[in-house]
């Protein structure tokens, strides 16, 4: 087989179409940044006043971000102004290959469910991407985030600005009632920091509360392999006692992080594939299943093998880390 | 038919709710409860009763009797943390139990009592939307929470006690918009706003007119319980006051929480450092409730109530706004 790069052409997204409940696609601008720039310099020729600083400052903010959000925090013109980058990062530095998208429904609410790795959470990111561009209905995925990140200084506003949601039975259930497509990753913590030598090993599936929240919702469970995002960041190490006083839950240590400082959060350009597998109906079941501790566990570990299954087909087929 | 007892007519709220009623039911039916009489021009019965008085239940036992009052808007609270945290705690903790014990010996059918968004606390481990049967965790050393956490719990311990009286608990979101002069519009009157460096919550900001019309839902129904009172949408505090025009002034938290501390104990500050958690972590409260049982629902967005404000308080940032093309 051959191992040739690929560069996977991105369809546009869906534009100005407003993606159901969410807010009102971003209000016009109000006027541009060079607008107010020139405005505050006109002014300043009197002398620059408290007004100039916080209009240009506004005009700035406002520029990369929509006066109004969705009821959970996401910003339309947020995503918009940070899309150049994440589609660089989808096409050119991962060559993201996406293999299945038409299994995710086409509308109403479903559950995706795939490994965690790499540390930070682009995997989900590129989740969200594969099916805001590669799915014939252009389905837009609200990922649900670990605890660490959507209360993380810095990073959480801007996962919930790009439509992350914090991870917990109530907001799940809420998302899901609405009809959109969630994405979970179960193992947590205990995926996302795994060590290198760990790695494409699923970690215990939580306590099975994305089995009970797609239950209770009736939404069908979509497995989802993520290939490719454990080598971003090989963790060599980890230094937990560092990060504690930091409020996080580890701290990994990289052949590029600490040593390289903030060169070393420049994820590797490893060639990724995700795969979506048949969905799994659960309707069937009735909500009232989501208190039978023995198929909740039962349909955890299902799913947990379809992933499995998956990335070892996909590692098995896979010749180079980098070329895939 | 029997009479609307009313305390805490001197806050906005209890003021706008007075001055409503006495158009729709008559200045006749209404009775104000409070150490201050209301405006002569409403020609409305007043009974000075202090709440933070010894024997206040029994002094309001007899009122209640004798006017023959059916039911009682209790909105006696504090939005703004006070450094008297003696008196709040007599006034809001220990004032509720009267109320509600003179209401319950009266014979009161219903009584409908102010609370706050805020009494949730403000976590990380919140969710998105903080519905009625959240359990009510605010941070313990703040005494502005505890003292509402009490009368919260007052309410809930009254309605378990006697099935007939009726406590409706209406938790609004921060008030924001004409005519509100709290810590939160202090704040937001200065031209620099600190805030803390790398966090966002979203915020609910509640019209005055929103809140009013949910009040006044409650006193016509018989229902009893918790409700939300929430505007339309929440918005992320940095939009909000670039909104508002504002220079937003990052402060790291493990150093924010110290300096406000500093600054309430030397007198400039507008609150306890605790509430730092309040523009830390997200409180935002779901509507559903009050949807459903009070046919209540908010008629402005968080953003809404913030423009109201901005043009109510600083007319010419307003003009200054609508210059700009739309």
């Amino acid at each position: 087989m051959s191992s040739r790069p690929k560069v996977v052409l991105l369809r546009p997204a869906t534009r100005g179409e407003p993606q159901r409940d969410a807010a009102p696609e971003a209000t016009p601008r109000r006027e541009g940044l060079l607008v107010a720039l020139a405005r505050a310099l006109e002014a300043g020729r009197h002398g620059l006043g408290w007004e100039n600083v916080a209009d240009l400052w506004s005009a700035a903010y406002f520029s990369w971000h929509s006066e109004d959000v969705d009821e959970f925090g996401r910003d339309a013109r947020f995503i918009e102004t940070i899309r150049p980058l994440l589609e660089f990062l989808y096409t050119v530095w991962w060559r993201v290959e996406p293999a299945g998208v038409e299994n995710v429904p086409a509308e109403g609410p479903a559950l995706v469910v795939a490994n965690h790795s790499g540390v930070l959470p682009w995997d989900g990111v590129m989740i969200t991407l594969a099916l805001r561009h590669e799915h014939p209905a252009r389905r837009e995925c609200r990922m649900l985030v670990l605890d660490m990140f959507a209360l993380l200084p810095f990073l959480a506003p801007t996962l919930a600005r790009s439509g992350a949601v914090r991870a917990s039975q109530e907001n799940g259930e809420r998302l899901l009632r609405q009809g959109e497509l969630v994405g979970v990753f179960p193992e947590g913590v205990k995926g996302v920091g795994k060590r290198y030598r760990d790695r494409y090993k699923l970690a215990r599936f939580g306590r099975g509360g994305f089995v009970r929240l797609a239950l209770r919702t009736s939404a069908p469970i979509v497995p989802c392999a993520v290939v490719g995002a454990e080598e971003i960041h090989p963790v060599l190490a980890k230094a937990d006692w560092v990060g504690r006083p930091f409020g996080l839950p580890y701290f990994p240590i990289t052949p590029s992080f600490p040593l390289l400082g903030p060169l070393g959060v420049v994820p590797l350009p490893t060639k990724w594939s995700i795969d979506f597998s048949d969905p799994i109906p659960t309707a069937g079941y009735g909500p009232e299943a989501a208190e039978d501790p023995i198929l909740v566990n039962r349909l955890s570990e299902q799913v947990r093998s379809v992933i499995q299954r998956m990335i070892d087909g996909r590692l098995a087929r896979r010749r180079s880390v980098w070329f895939g | 038919m029997g009479r609307i007892a009313l305390t805490g007519t001197a806050s906005l709220l209890g003021g706008r709710l007075l001055r409503r009623l006495a158009e729709t039911k008559g200045p006749d039916r209404l009775l104000v409860v409070d150490v201050a009489p209301p405006p002569a021009a409403l020609a409305v019965r007043h009974r000075a009763v202090d709440l933070t008085a010894p024997a206040a239940d029994q002094r309001l036992l007899d009122v209640l009797r004798e006017e023959q009052v059916e039911s009682v808007l209790h909105f006696a609270f504090f939005t703004s943390p006070r450094r008297d945290t003696v008196h709040t705690h007599e006034l809001e903790s220990i004032g509720t139990l009267a109320v509600l014990a003179a209401a319950a010996a009266a014979g009161v059918g219903r009584v409908v009592m102010r609370s706050f968004t805020a009494v949730y606390g403000a976590r990380g481990q919140n969710p998105a939307f903080l519905t009625e049967d959240r359990p009510l965790q605010p941070d313990p050393a703040t005494a502005w929470a505890r003292d509402k956490l009490e009368a919260e719990q007052h309410a809930a311990s009254f309605s378990r006690r006697y099935p007939d009286l009726k406590v409706a608990v209406l938790r609004f979101a921060p008030l924001i918009g004409p005519g509100v002069h709290t810590f939160y519009t202090r704040i937001l009157d200065r031209r620099v706003v600190p805030l803390l460096m790398g966090y966002d919550p979203l915020v609910q900001m509640l019209h005055p007119d929103d809140a009013l019309g949910a009040a006044e839902a409650a006193v016509d129904r018989p229902v009893a319980g918790p409700f939300n009172v929430v505007p339309l949408r929440p918005i992320p505090l940095l939009t909000a006051l670039h909104l508002a025009g504002k220079i937003p002034l990052p402060v790291p938290h493990p150093l924010a929480y110290p300096a406000v501390d500093l600054m309430w104990a030397a007198g400039v500050g507008e609150a306890p450092g605790r509430f730092c958690d309040y523009v830390r972590f997200p409180f935002v409260a779901d509507g559903e409730r009050a949807r459903r049982e009070l046919g209540f629902s908010a008629r402005h967005a968080s953003r809404d109530a913030l423009l109201a404000y901005i043009g109510y308080r600083h007319p010419q940032a307003r003009a200054r706004a609508a210059e700009a093309p739309a």
